[in-house]
């Protein structure tokens, strides 16, 4: 009986502020999307979880919140001011971001892959560069302290209320930043010649050479197109959540499970996934038995385990090294 | 001689690079109350003395260094070979000195004798708890993962848990978690220990099952993936477990043979000598499972599960096998430590901890059992001492940039390990090389 | 020939010169061991890395002001100087720096655990070595069980402040629906059950939930502050109370602000393991803070160091003595560590008769101490703790004193 209520008053709740777990998980979704690309397209060209994406993510959060609250002086903004501001804290999340993945790849995948070396290095590499980028940024930032971006726009604003919920401006930027960001990728990936290097290494690295692409290259654009991305999902998670050393180990998981869900190498899939994984972790709050909320987490984290088990190549994957 | 070529200039810049890093890993630490440049702006511009004889900032120490390095580099890449092809030598030599039996035997003695007389040269209790503790726990855990990864080449992320299971079924059975004791009646710690070791096994026969027939970096993932769902369920249990507080109250051993009692308190003496004796008892059980039939099996499946499918090994059944026997090390660990700490929390099920016994075995050399007991040794001496003491201005927090700095090195210039196992230094050496050889799945990484 | 009369000459100059010397040196030592007073050590616990360190150097800073104070009087038998043992206020870290802490050769006694948690697990170390252990802020009701004659503190317990905080939330702030939440450490869970218990015993209805802190390594994430806001945003308490730390409430704060639940429409309240500037700075945006109020351990007015003494803390510590919590009490642990030890005959070397009879000793102090009179019965909390806790808000960014409930 009891566990038929706890179900019925779930869906209750859903029912009553349905909006709220709406707007929140696509807020969360387009975060996980924007992260989950970084990791498909390199697992696309290298074969390679990347572990230390997270922290790429991590980094660009910083540098959003630096550039707001520190160099540009902690202003309120308001109207088009706000705009510039978002604009700038996420072209410069992004470009920070992208410098620290170009980083990570020279210092800690590059060299192995000149070496030759098994898939298992580049794994225990990604954890160290991991580590050691988190520590870094722990070190030079504090540990276990959310810093928050300046304030950007009023605290808590709602834009505009849906059918008497409140939507607060944070979710619609979000969403919004992350579909422009989302669709140009996606773009970059299908039509630009770079795009066709990317699937090309993803689907054989050998010929593609033989054709004429530059592998390094390549695998650098790849990259900073997913280090970009992640920047500025890094700039917009701080904005609700401020950024700390360890946001990338927790978001990361969350955006690997999306990436996985949504098919591995795929980008489309990336952003299915993220979607996915938001909403749903959002709308599992109600079911958190006695409010405990590691239950959402565990929720995600069985569909991680689940779709591994079941169906590795996700929703929209097929066979393996399919970026598009 | 031109130093100014286009080569020299790079690595120059390459040099200067590393040496502005080092300077910021060891230099000062920032808040996140100050402002952001603090860190980066004491460590080049605090100033320093150099050799006790005069004070300049640090950016200019670094740069000095740096370019004598550069100079010493790019003028005598000759000696620098030779010098390279020293540290190469050295690298080597503990496989060299040990091909022979008897010198084998004769260290393995002396080390006996060296551990057995150990307490006796540590005054400090204090010392001697962290040999329990941090060497004596960590070896277990090192000597268990080690089954897993480097005889049947499975990369589990969450080994963490089979210490916890051990730990946590300790709690239990003695009473200490709110969940009553099994039949209501607690038993002494002493005999948890096979029901602890037990509780891990099976935990591994059910965790594998599912999830042993998935390749390379999936397995990892997955592995990983319920080590955190067992966290947070752990967490949400306080009923049973205690939840995030977890339990106090677990008791030490203490042995009732009815004519001989033994109760262990909270000298770290005697669990020193508890924890010593499993170790070897795991030692000399391991190392027969590597050369049974067993451990050849694994390899054949570490090298080419295919072929070893083809001639009738169920490679399935093998991995599990694999993970079985690792996790009753790792169940151990849990019990020992919780008997001595008295502490279970779900912070023993933390995926650092699973990445820091990973450290341990990649480092000693996975696939060998005395290179990961002596690689936990070696790190996790040089973790408590940087701890407590603290030298050069080292910070607590720091330990994890210095180990994934590490973890990348390792990687690039050794990935074999401290004391390689000889056939896995051959498979990197033959990678390295560009031959095709027939590594295990996680090495090729075969996608599904 | 010549080298060995070279060696022959050395090894007797050599030799001459120690036989020379060694009485020149007991000399010089017995002459200045007449005059020298021996120097003991009195250990700091607490954590001095990661989120929780600030607590450690405000706990610290009153140590040392104590300790200054008593060797620039010269009144004393003895010298004395601080140490620090870093537990990261985590109960885990807690046993090694305690064994270090009772390695340390001249150590007499400890202030400190400052974490409840960090206590608890340190307790049975402290017992063996016969150390005392005086905290200036180890809240938890079950430490001062009774069977451990060595736990000592001179702060008031949690069953007085969460029971402050249980009437100031019933009968002033009329609460009629109150979530209580528990950051599953040692401390918040022993301060949220007193809550929860009172509470209802006054009459309101209470819900409990845990959520595990993130910074003494409680296993909780910063990811999980979000969904639990929204839940709690969702069903809407009349109020919440908070048993935790600082910087984990200042979380809590940003995700419930984000999600809606604001201090200035609801009534939030948290123990004084928040009571810190540090809460402030934690909150995002920092005017979430407002309007949340937070209670401390002692009566206000006697719960800082004030005047001359908050002049020399800054001028030592660097931190403003109004904010710095606990100073107070540890100046008043320490003192009481110094009277246990006049009453000593203050050997040379410390050894563990000297460390009982502190433990003994101080268990018979009695003086007017800056936060009230310092004097333990036997379980080890005060002997006339007041019963009163003072409640703060916070206002504009700054804590400000309210009142003192109880």
């Amino acid at each position: 009986m009891g566990f038929e209520h706890f179900w019925l008053s779930g869906f209750d709740q859903i029912h009553t502020a349905f909006w709220t777990y709406l707007a929140v998980g696509l807020q969360n979704g387009s975060v996980y999307a924007m992260i989950a690309v970084g990791y498909t397209l390199v697992y696309g060209v290298l074969g390679l979880i990347n572990f230390a994406h997270g922290e790429v993510f991590m980094c660009g959060g910083f540098a959003g919140v630096f550039l707001t609250r520190d160099i540009l002086g902690n202003r309120v903004g308001s109207g088009w001011g706000s705009v510039g501001l978002i604009f700038a804290g996420i072209v410069i999340g992004g470009l920070v971001s992208a410098l620290v993945a170009i980083g990570v790849e020279q210092a800690a995948y590059r060299p192995l892959r000149r070496r030759n070396a098994p898939k298992l290095a580049f794994l225990i590499s990604a954890i160290g560069a991991s580590y050691f980028l988190q520590t870094l940024a722990g070190k030079e930032f504090g540990y276990g302290v959310n810093i928050f971006p300046g304030e950007v726009f009023e605290p808590g604003q709602v834009m505009f209320t849906l059918f008497g919920t409140p939507i607060h401006t944070i979710a619609i930027v979000s969403i919004i930043a992350a579909i422009v960001m989302l669709v140009v990728a996606d773009r970059i990936v299908r039509a630009t010649r770079l795009g066709r290097g990317i699937r090309a290494v993803s689907q054989d690295a050998e010929t593609s050479s033989l054709m004429g692409v530059n592998i390094d290259r390549t695998i650098t654009i790849t990259f900073i197109l997913g280090g970009a991305l992640a920047g500025a999902a890094g700039f917009l998670y701080s904005l609700q959540s401020g950024i700390v050393q360890n946001a990338g180990t927790e978001i990361g998981i969350y955006a690997f499970t999306a990436a996985v869900l949504g098919g591995i190498g795929n980008l489309r899939g990336a952003a299915l996934g993220g979607l996915l994984i938001g909403l749903f972790g959002s709308f599992s709050v109600p079911f958190a038995f006695e409010g405990n909320v590691q239950w959402t987490e565990i929720y995600t984290f069985l569909i991680l385990v689940l779709v591994l088990i079941i169906r590795p190549t996700g929703i929209l994957g097929e066979k393996s090294g399919r970026t598009a | 001689m031109t130093i100014i070529s286009l080569a020299n200039l790079k690595r120059l810049f390459l040099i200067l690079v590393i040496a502005a890093v080092i300077a910021v890993m060891t230099g000062t630490p920032g808040s996140s109350t100050a402002s952001p440049t603090t860190g980066v702006h004491g460590s080049f511009l605090e100033r320093v003395s150099w050799f006790g004889l005069f004070a300049a900032p640090r950016w200019l120490l670094f740069l000095t260094f740096g370019v004598i390095a550069w100079l010493v580099i790019s003028l005598y890449r000759p000696r620098a070979r030779m010098i390279r092809r020293g540290i190469d030598t050295v690298l080597a030599l503990p496989k060299e000195l040990t091909t022979k039996k008897s010198t084998r035997v004769t260290l393995m003695l002396v080390a006996l004798v060296v551990v057995i007389f150990l307490p006796k040269f540590v005054h400090e209790s204090f010392w001697m708890y962290l040999i329990v503790e941090q060497i004596g726990v960590w070896i277990l855990l090192a000597l268990g993962l080690n089954v897993v990864v480097g005889f049947a080449g499975l990369l589990d992320l969450g080994f963490a848990a089979f210490y916890a299971i051990g730990a946590y079924t300790t709690a239990w059975l003695t009473g200490a978690l709110p969940a009553p004791a099994l039949f209501h009646h607690p038993i002494p710690t002493l005999w948890v220990i096979p029901i602890g070791i037990l509780a891990a096994m099976i935990f591994g026969v059910l965790l594998g099952t599912p999830t042993l027939r998935l390749r390379g970096d999936y397995l990892a993932i997955v592995t990983l993936g319920f080590a955190l769902i067992i966290d947070d369920y752990v967490e949400t249990q306080s009923g049973v477990t205690g939840g995030g507080v977890g339990s106090t109250a677990v008791p030490h051993p203490a042995l009732n043979l009815g004519f001989w009692h033994f109760r262990w308190g909270i000298t770290p003496t005697p669990y020193y000598y508890l924890c010593l004796v499993f170790i070897v008892v795991f030692i000399i059980v391991f190392t027969s499972l590597e050369r049974s039939r067993i451990g050849r099996a694994w390899v054949a499946i570490r090298e080419d599960e295919v072929a070893a499918e083809s001639v009738g090994i169920n490679p399935l059944k093998y991995k599990v096998m694999a993970f079985t026997v690792g996790a009753a090390s790792g169940g151990f660990g849990g019990v020992m430590s919780a008997g001595l700490v008295g502490i279970v929390t779900p912070g023993l099920f933390t995926f650092q901890v699973s990445v820091n016994v990973l450290v341990l075995v990649i480092f000693g050399g996975m696939g060998s059992i005395w290179g990961v007991a002596l690689g936990a040794i070696v790190i996790q001496t040089a973790t408590s001492y940087l701890d407590n003491y603290q030298p050069w201005g080292y910070q607590i927090n720091d330990l994890y940039m210095y180990i994934g700095a590490l973890l990348i090195v390792m990687m690039i210039f050794r990935p074999a390990g401290l004391l390689p196992s000889r056939r896995r230094a051959r498979e990197f050496a033959a990678a390295k090389g560009g031959e095709e050889v027939h590594t295990d799945e996680v090495l090729t990484g075969d996608q599904p | 020939m010549k080298l060995r009369l070279n060696k022959a000459v050395v090894v007797t100059s050599v030799g001459a010169m120690l036989a020379a010397g060694i009485p020149l040196a007991g000399m010089a030592s017995t002459s200045s061991a007449a005059t020298a007073k021996p120097t003991y050590t009195i250990g700091v616990e607490g954590p001095f890395s990661g989120s929780d360190a600030n607590y450690g150097d405000y706990i610290i800073g009153g140590v040392e002001l104590a300790i200054n104070a008593a060797n620039a009087s010269g009144m004393h038998k003895f010298t004395l100087k601080a140490e620090k043992f870093d537990d990261q206020g985590s109960s885990s870290l807690s046993p090694a720096a305690a064994q270090k802490a009772t390695g340390t050769k001249n150590l007499v006694a400890v202030v400190g655990p400052a974490f409840s948690g960090a206590s608890e697990a340190a307790a049975p170390y402290y017992s063996k070595a016969h150390v005392a252990e005086v905290s200036a802020s180890a809240t938890a009701v079950a430490l001062a069980s009774g069977t451990d004659s060595n736990f000592m503190r001179t702060i008031a317990d949690d069953s007085v402040q969460g029971k402050a905080d249980a009437d100031y939330l019933v009968t002033v702030k009329g609460v009629k629906n109150l979530l209580v939440i528990s950051d599953a450490s040692f401390y918040g869970d022993g301060l949220a059950t007193v809550v929860a218990t009172d509470a209802k015993a006054l009459g309101a209805t209470v819900t409990t939930q845990q959520i595990p802190n993130v910074s003494t390594g409680g296993g909780g994430t910063t990811t999980e502050y979000g969904p639990a806001a929204t839940a709690i945003a969702t069903s809407a308490p009349g109020a919440v109370f908070y048993g935790g730390y600082s910087p984990d409430f200042g979380l809590l704060l940003s995700a419930l602000s984000s999600a809606g639940y604001t201090a200035s429409a609801h009534v939030i309240m948290s123990g004084d393991g928040s009571n810190s500037p540090s809460l402030v700075t934690s909150t995002s945006p920092a005017s979430a803070a407002n309007g949340v109020y937070l209670s401390e351990g002692a009566a206000g007015k006697v719960n800082f160091l004030t005047g001359k003494l908050a002049t020399a803390y800054v001028k030592l510590t660097k931190i403003k003595a109004s904010v710095a919590e606990y100073a107070a009490q540890a100046y008043d642990a320490t003192n009481a560590i110094i009277a246990a030890l006049g009453k000593t005959n203050t050997p040379k070397t410390v050894t563990t008769t000297l460390r009982k009879e502190v433990v003994a000793n101080l268990h018979k102090v009695n003086f007017k101490g800056i936060t009230g009179t310092i004097a333990f019965a036997g379980d080890g909390d005060l002997k006339n703790d007041t019963g009163t806790s003072a409640i703060s808000e916070v206002e504009s960014g700054t804590i400000t004193f309210l009142l003192n409930q109880g």
